[in-house]
C-alpha cells in the first residue's frame, strides 16, 4: 500500500503544506484531494514542501501539473519546496514542471 | 419331551436367531447413519416394539441428544434433548442400568414426543464403550407390556453394537476433521516475498489424531513481514481450533503493533486468556524490518530459531523463552534482535523435530544445528527433514519454515503481481532493497525506481482490460549497468489520459536504453542504467 502524509498550515492567508511519504499512481487521487483541501480561497500564498517524499512518479506529477494550472486561475501563488538531489527534485526537473512554477531552492 | 421344554427350545432357538439378525456380519458395511437406522428396524422387528431410538451423550451440555429414531423420526427432527440425570433416558445414561417403565402415565419422561404418540411401556439401556458412556437405547411399545430380562439382554446386545460403530465413526469423524481444520488453517503455499526465499515443511504427526504445530509467513503494510511458527498443546478438532484462532491473532496484533513481536505476544497472549482460558501454546513471533536488514524475535516458550549469518556457521539465537501463551507471567516479555546480512539464513521449527524418544535433546539440536547452512531455503528444509526424520515417521507434529534473505550481488531479483495499483510500492520497495544492498549510489536508486514505476504503472494502466492480469520485473546486475525488465501479457495499448507521455518521458530520461518489444504473448520492457560507481557522468 502507498502512503502519503499531507500537513497543512495556515497563518494569515499563507498555507505551508508538508507532504511525506510516497505517491504513486495508488494513493494519487487521496493525495491530491488533501491538498485541495488544505487550500481555501482565501489564500494568497501557497508553499508545498516536497522535502519528505521518497517516491513521485508521473501520477504525482499530474497532481501536481493539475493544482499549479488550478492555482494560477485563482491567483494564488505557489512555490515548489523540493531540496536538491532529492527524489522529488529529479522527477520534477525531468517532467518540465520547473517550467511552470518556482522550486525552493531554484534550479 | 415335554411341551414346555419344546417351546423352551424354540424360544432359545428364535433367541438364538435374533440375536444373529442384530449382530449379523452383513452390516459392517454400512455406515454410521445407514446402520443405526438398519439395527432400529431390525431391533424393533425381534423386541416387536413400536418404536426405537438412539439418543447420544453431548458431553459438554450434559444432555443426550436424539439421533436416530425408527417409529417416531420427529424425535430426531426436532433434536429432542433429554438432562442427564432427568426423565427416562437420563436417569439410564446416570446410572448406566437398563431400566424399564411399564406404564408411561406413571412415570417421569421428559421427552413429550413419546407421550403425544402414545407410546405405554419403555424399555432401555445405557450405551457403552470402554466404560465410557456414549448415549441411551430405548424402545417403546404402544400396548402395555411388561419388558422381560431376555429383552434387556438382547437390547444390550445390541446397544454394544451400536456403541462399536459410533465410537468407530467418532473416532474416524474427529480425525478427518482435525486433519482438515489444520490444513485448512494452514497457508496452502507461501507468499512470494521479493528477497526473502522461503521453504516449509509439515508433517503431521502419527498416531492418527493430528496436534497443533502451525507457522506462518506475512507481509505487513509497513513492508515489515512477519514470520510465525507455534505448537498449541493438546491434540485432534480442539487443539486445530485453538491453533487457528492463535495463528488469526497474530496477524492481528502484527498488524496493529508492527514493532516489536514481544508486544504482539503479549497481545496473543492477553486474547488467548481472555477468549480460551486452559489453552496453552507456544510460539516464536519474528518481524523483519522492511529493509531487510535486521529480525525482531520473541519467544512464548518454544525453541529458539537457528541463524546463520555471514560467517557460514549456524547458531541458536540467544533467545530466552518467555512464557508460553495462556500461562499467566508477571514479567514484560523480551525480544532480541538480529542482523540479517544478504544471504542470511533462519530456521524456525517445532519440538517435533528435534524431540525423539531415547536421544538426548542436546545431540538433536547439534544434529538440527549442524544441518542449516547458507543454502537455498529449499534445500536446508530438504538436509534438515533428511538428516532429523530421515526414514522414520513422527510421532509428533514436525513444522519446519525456513527463510533466507537473497543476495542481491549474486541474484537477480523476481517479482510477479497483480497489475493493480496496490502492487506498485511493493514492487518499487523490492527494487529499492536490491539496488541498495548491490551499494548503488542514491541517484541511480531514485533513477531506476522512476523507471520501475512508470513502467509498471503502465501497465497497471493500460496493459488489460478489467479481468486484469500480473506484472512481472526481473532486475538483475549485468555490470556496470543495472537492467530492469518488465513484462505484461497483455495487449499493448497506447497510454490514454492527460498523463499521456509523460510517463514515458520520465522513463526514458532515468535511464540509459529503454527497448520496447510488443508480441502476442504481451509487452516486455528492457530497462538499462549505468551505474554511478562505473564512471556515469552525471
Amino acid at each position: 500500500m502507498t502512503d502519503a502524509r499531507v500537513e497543512a498550515a495556515v497563518d494569515d492567508g499563507r498555507v505551508r503544506i508538508v507532504v511525506s511519504g510516497e505517491i504513486d499512481l495508488q494513493n494519487a487521487g487521496d493525495v491530491e484531494g488533501q491538498l485541495t483541501e488544505a487550500i481555501s480561497n482565501q489564500a494568497r500564498t501557497v508553499s508545498i514542501d516536497l522535502g519528505e517524499v521518497a517516491y513521485l512518479d508521473s501520477a504525482g506529477l499530474r497532481v501536481l501539473f493539475h493544482l499549479v494550472e488550478r492555482l494560477a486561475t485563482l491567483q494564488i501563488a505557489v512555490e515548489l519546496v523540493t531540496p536538491l538531489r532529492s527524489p522529488s527534485r529529479r522527477v520534477i526537473e525531468l517532467s518540465g514542471l520547473a517550467a511552470l512554477v518556482p522550486l525552493d531552492p531554484p534550479a | 419331551m415335554s411341551a414346555s421344554a419344546a417351546s423352551k427350545g424354540r424360544a432359545a432357538v428364535d433367541r438364538l436367531r435374533d440375536i444373529e439378525t442384530v449382530t449379523h456380519a452383513g452390516l459392517a458395511h454400512l455406515g454410521v447413519e445407514e446402520l443405526l437406522v438398519e439395527l432400529l428396524d431390525r431391533v424393533r422387528n425381534v423386541l416387536d416394539a413400536d418404536t426405537a431410538a438412539v439418543l447420544l451423550l453431548d458431553a459438554p451440555n450434559e444432555q443426550l441428544v436424539a439421533t436416530a429414531a425408527r417409529g417416531i423420526e420427529e424425535e430426531v427432527y426436532q433434536g429432542s434433548r433429554v438432562p442427564l440425570g432427568r426423565g427416562f433416558a437420563g436417569r439410564i445414561a446416570a446410572t448406566r442400568r437398563p431400566a424399564t417403565i411399564e406404564d408411561i402415565a406413571d412415570a417421569d419422561v421428559v421427552n413429550p414426543v413419546l407421550r403425544v404418540n402414545g407410546v405405554r411401556s419403555l424399555l432401555g439401556v445405557p450405551l457403552l464403550a470402554g466404560g465410557e458412556l456414549l448415549g441411551v437405547l430405548h424402545v417403546g411399545t404402544i400396548a402395555l407390556r411388561r419388558f422381560d430380562d431376555d429383552d434387556a439382554d438382547l437390547l444390550q446386545m445390541v446397544a454394544d453394537r451400536i456403541a462399536l460403530a459410533v465410537t468407530a465413526a467418532q473416532s474416524d469423524t474427529e480425525r478427518k476433521a482435525s486433519a482438515l481444520l489444520q490444513r485448512s488453517l494452514l497457508p496452502q503455499r507461501l507468499p512470494q516475498v521479493p528477497g526473502l526465499d522461503a521453504a516449509v515443511r509439515y508433517i503431521a504427526g502419527g498416531g492418527g489424531t493430528v496436534g497443533g504445530d502451525w507457522y506462518d509467513l506475512f507481509t505487513l503494510p509497513s513492508g515489515r513481514v512477519c514470520i510465525a511458527v507455534g505448537d498449541v498443546v493438546g491434540r485432534g478438532v480442539r487443539a486445530a481450533a485453538v491453533m487457528g484462532r492463535v495463528r488469526s491473532a497474530v496477524r492481528a496484533q502484527a498488524l496493529g503493533n508492527q514493532g516489536d513481536p514481544a508486544v504482539v505476544l503479549d497481545l496473543v497472549d492477553r486474547q488467548l486468556r481472555h477468549f480460551d482460558p486452559g489453552e496453552m501454546a507456544t510460539a516464536v513471533v519474528a518481524l523483519v524490518e522492511p529493509s531487510f536488514d535486521r529480525v525482531h524475535l520473541s519467544s512464548a516458550g518454544h525453541p529458539a530459531p537457528l541463524l546463520v549469518d555471514g560467517d557460514g556457521a549456524a547458531h541458536y539465537v540467544d533467545l530466552t523463552p518467555d512464557p508460553p501463551l495462556g500461562v499467566k507471567g508477571r514479567a514484560r516479555r523480551r525480544s532480541v534482535t538480529c542482523e540479517l546480512p544478504p544471504g542470511a539464513v533462519v530456521c524456525f521449527y517445532t519440538d517435533g523435530l528435534v524431540e525423539r524418544r531415547g536421544q538426548l535433546l542436546d545431540d538433536r539440536l547439534e544434529l538440527l544445528r549442524e544441518a542449516v547452512t547458507a543454502a537455498p531455503a529449499e534445500d536446508v528444509c530438504s538436509t534438515v527433514m533428511g538428516r532429523l526424520i530421515g526414514l522414520e515417521r513422527p510421532t509428533d507434529d514436525v513444522a519446519l519454515l525456513v527463510v533466507r534473505r537473497a543476495d542481491s550481488r549474486t541474484e537477480p531479483l523476481e517479482v510477479t503481481r497483480p497489475a493493480v495499483p496496490a502492487s506498485l510500492s511493493e514492487i518499487r520497495a523490492a527494487v529499492r532493497r536490491w539496488l541498495v544492498d548491490i551499494g548503488a549510489a542514491p541517484e541511480d536508486v531514485t533513477d531506476v525506481l522512476l523507471a520501475v514505476g512508470e513502467s509498471t504503472s503502465n501497465v497497471v494502466e493500460h496493459a488489460y482490460g478489467p479481468a486484469g492480469g500480473t506484472v512481472g520485473v526481473r532486475v538483475e546486475l549485468e555490470f556496470p549497468d543495472v537492467v530492469v525488465t518488465v513484462r505484461d501479457t497483455g495487449q499493448w495499448r497506447s497510454p490514454r489520459g492527460s498523463n499521456r507521455g509523460r510517463g514515458t518521458a520520465i522513463m526514458e530520461s532515468a535511464s540509459d536504453v529503454v527497448a520496447v518489444g510488443r508480441g502476442a504473448q504481451g509487452t516486455e520492457v528492457v530497462i538499462r542504467r549505468r551505474l554511478a560507481v562505473a564512471g556515469r557522468s552525471a
